[in-house]
């Protein structure tokens, strides 16, 4: 049962999915298209529950795909009515073709991801390489490291999206499993605190026969450019609208998160490690331990990935000696022959002075935890890449070498 | 809510339908929500289809366009031919982006969102569209009976991509992907996914039907009928591209009602209500399938075999339809009885002008 803490508000004890799934009942959204996979598929479950339950006014579509899913958000947000789809591994990636026709039609659909690895084999393990590879299609990004997290984040990404300045679609995403399906406490606000905090959606050009408009009509390669700058520039200038979202949602609902990164036990610190997502949980206990031996560790966790904090995770990350990116992703071929977090890191330090040594370590692949042992492990290697002064392997697999 | 009953409007039936006033009624609305200047070819029978189902569901109407012609020569950034609202979609995506429309609208009305009726929402997909790529879209969207439109433009080949086989290219059609040549003497041998009967068959509670732009006021009274009907109704209209079937370029109208005068376009309804095929649209005359292939270029390489075939093909339909077969027309289906269209090197002249 819920206990009541303060005013309306309450804290229940529910899953990531679920979470979200109370998120987009907050938002009062208007419609809903689902189609099942693990592990997002109870945030759907709860969904549908709710509208069963009368709970939630909302159109509930059970989609005969991903493709369909996001189609139907797409159209439903052409036509000025707030959306709300979600996905998982295999799925995020049915549904390809319609990331970048959402963002460049500039329809704040939101989309919530629980991550899951992609095939083969048929793993349900959380891997970030789903939503991940759509990373550069214009969409808000962003990772939750925990249920309460998972819930804030929703309400301030349509608050984010939908403003006219910005109009852009929203992944937000959260491990599958570590967040998706694990219990905790959440806050859940009053609904006048939402209404405050998140106007209704109304798009300046929505497809209404009173004001008849044109979507997406062909174009000649001379038109396609000055569109293809006007969405990256909603893309490059929509970081003011994030900060100031994110300022007022502490204001609202006293809950305060820097919008780009968090940082835990830097100070002092000379080696830290830079992650996403739910494995920051796990590193905060792992980190608390080998200070107390004196060990200077840290963590930097990446909050939002698109837009990317360039000149932020600069900032942030020039303070150490060695940084190590946890990927959690595949990148197959890539830079650093790992996970694709090792480029944006090292594209943002380039223009520092003074730069740290960067690793790549593959751990978490799978959905495998990544255990207070291996974050020990991981710490010995940044440890002795300080010491040399400099990087004898670039990527290290976790678990796979001694 | 689901006793909250929006505000539909209905649309009049007009008078006259299938064989009289071909090209005038006095009934039509002067309305034009697809207005000229758009970049289809002359005689595109798509458009012309577009401008009569446009015309009939008048101003309160929204189209969706998924990629096909009606997109890429139509829809040209700053000067579109759109009087309504109209938005391009993914080629898959007919069924469910039209679906996410109407979600909208029932939501927005439901919960005072947006005041005013409920508009009528279109989906124009062309048949690669509508019976390849999208098929399962636009099932979903009829299963779950979202209330709209989906027409099928069949123009029987992916056109604006160059010409290429569809499941809806006929049998002999010679196309890109299925050119005719020493092996393959016919070009296309597969004979055409019967779209319209599979959607009637697997979604019955829709209103489902095939037109002609041969027949106007017959294909406006159907996109009527299916825009009155509350829930999903699906059309599949007979559009003959010039580009592709290589024909005298004012022939379109006369090739949309030869096509059914010879009994290859069955022209049908199916009644949700009643769970019945009404077959009872007859044309003013029958006709060997010889005559229709012989005005276009796309058939110039068949063999006496293959117009039989076809013609057995069509003789199939004319039972299905309850219609006694002529002497004619049995006589027709012997390949003894049928001459090749052409010369192997007349068909190769004529494959270079597609």
């Amino acid at each position: 049962m819920p206990t009541v803490i303060a005013g309306k508000n309450k804290t229940v004890r529910i899953n990531g999915c679920v979470a979200s799934a109370q998120a987009a009942k907050y938002a009062d959204v208007d419609v809903i298209s689902a189609y099942p996979i693990r592990p997002y598929t109870a945030t759907m479950m709860a969904l549908a529950q709710m509208v069963a339950n009368g709970e939630l006014d909302a159109e509930y579509i059970v989609a005969d795909s991903e493709h369909s899913q996001l189609s139907i958000a797409h159209g439903a947000s052409s036509c000025g009515a707030r959306a709300f789809t979600g996905s998982s591994g295999v799925g995020v990636q049915f549904a390809y073709e319609l990331y970048s026709p959402i963002s460049g039609s500039r329809m704040p659909v939101q989309m919530m991801i629980a991550d899951r690895t992609l095939d083969p084999p048929g793993d349900f393990g959380s891997e970030h390489t789903d939503a991940l590879s759509t990373r550069d299609m214009g969409w808000l990004m962003g990772w939750a490291c925990d249920a309460q997290e998972a819930f804030d984040n929703h309400l301030i990404a349509y608050r984010i999206g939908e403003d006219p300045r910005v109009l852009l679609p929203q992944m937000v995403c959260q491990d599958g499993f570590f967040v998706s399906h694990i219990t905790s406490d959440v806050e859940l606000p009053d609904p006048g605190q939402v209404k405050e905090f998140l106007p209704p959606y109304k798009h300046p050009y929505p497809l209404d026969p009173r004001r008849p408009v044109s979507h997406g009509p062909q174009i000649m390669p001379e038109q396609g450019p000055p569109l293809q700058l006007e969405r990256a520039r909603a893309m490059e200038e929509c970081t003011s609208v994030i900060e100031q979202a994110h300022e007022e949602f502490a204001q609202i609902f006293g809950r305060r998160y820097d919008p780009w990164v968090e940082e835990y036990m830097t100070d002092g610190a000379e080696v830290v490690f830079f992650l996403q997502g739910g494995h920051a949980v796990t590193a905060r206990f792992a980190i608390q331990h080998m200070r107390e031996k004196g060990i200077k560790v840290g963590m930097v966790r990446l909050r939002t990935i698109r837009p990317y904090p360039t000149d932020r995770v600069n900032e942030v990350l020039s303070k150490f000696k060695v940084v190590g990116v946890i990927e959690t992703n595949m990148a197959l071929g890539s830079v650093s022959s790992g996970g694709a977090l090792y480029a944006e890191v090292c594209g943002a330090l380039y223009e520092s002075r003074e730069r740290p040594l960067v690793l790549s370590f593959m751990a978490g692949m799978g959905g495998e935890a990544i255990v207070l042992k291996e974050f020990y492990w991981m710490t010995e290697k940044m440890m002795s890449a300080l010491k040399l002064g400099k990087i004898e392997k670039r990527t290290h697999w976790v678990g796979f070498e001694d | 809510m689901a006793t909250f009953e929006v505000e539909r409007q209905i649309l009049p039936i007009l008078g006259s339908p299938n064989q009289g006033a071909r090209f005038y009624n006095p009934e039509l609305p002067s309305s034009e929500p697809f207005v000229p200047g758009h970049r289809t070819c002359a005689g595109c029978g798509p458009s012309i289809q577009y401008r009569m189902t446009t015309k009939a569901a008048g101003d309160n109407t929204i189209l969706v366009g998924p990629t096909g012609c009606m997109y890429v020569a139509n829809s040209s950034y700053l000067c579109t031919p759109y009087n309504v609202p109209w938005a391009h979609t993914q080629i898959g995506s007919a069924g469910s982006f039209t679906a996410g429309v109407a979600a909208a609208y029932e939501a927005m009305i439901r919960k005072g969102k947006w005041k005013g009726p409920y508009p009528n929402i279109i989906c124009e997909a062309g048949d690669g569209s509508a019976s390849d790529i999208g098929l399962a879209s636009i099932s979903g969207a009829l299963y779950r009976n979202h209330d709209c439109l989906i027409i099928c433009y069949d123009n029987e080949q992916y056109a604006n991509t160059g010409i290429q086989a569809s499941s809806r290219t006929p049998y002999g059609g010679m196309t890109t992907f299925s050119p005719p040549g020493p092996e393959v003497p016919e070009g296309k041998k597969l004979f055409p996914k019967d779209l319209a009967r599979m959607m009637a068959a697997g979604h019955p509670h829709c209103y489902v039907a095939t037109a002609s732009v041969g027949y106007p006021i017959d294909l406006m009274n159907k996109v009527r009928k299916g825009l009155n009907h509350r829930g999903a109704a699906y059309l599949m209209i007979y559009t003959p591209c010039q580009k592709g079937f290589v024909y005298e370029t004012p022939r379109s109208i006369d090739l949309g009602r030869v096509v059914v005068e010879c009994g290859l376009y069955p022209i049908w309804e199916w009644n949700p209500e009643r769970r019945v095929y009404d077959y009872s649209f007859r044309p003013q005359n029958m006709r060997p399938v010889s005559e229709y292939l012989k005005l276009q270029g796309r058939f110039g390489h068949l063999h006496a075999e293959h117009i039989a075939a076809l013609q057995k093909f069509a003789n199939e339909q004319w039972k299905m339809m309850g219609v006694e077969l002529p002497d004619a027309l049995i006589w027709a289906a012997d390949p003894q009885n049928q001459v090749n269209m052409a010369a192997a090197a007349e068909a190769e002249e004529v494959a270079e002008t597609i």
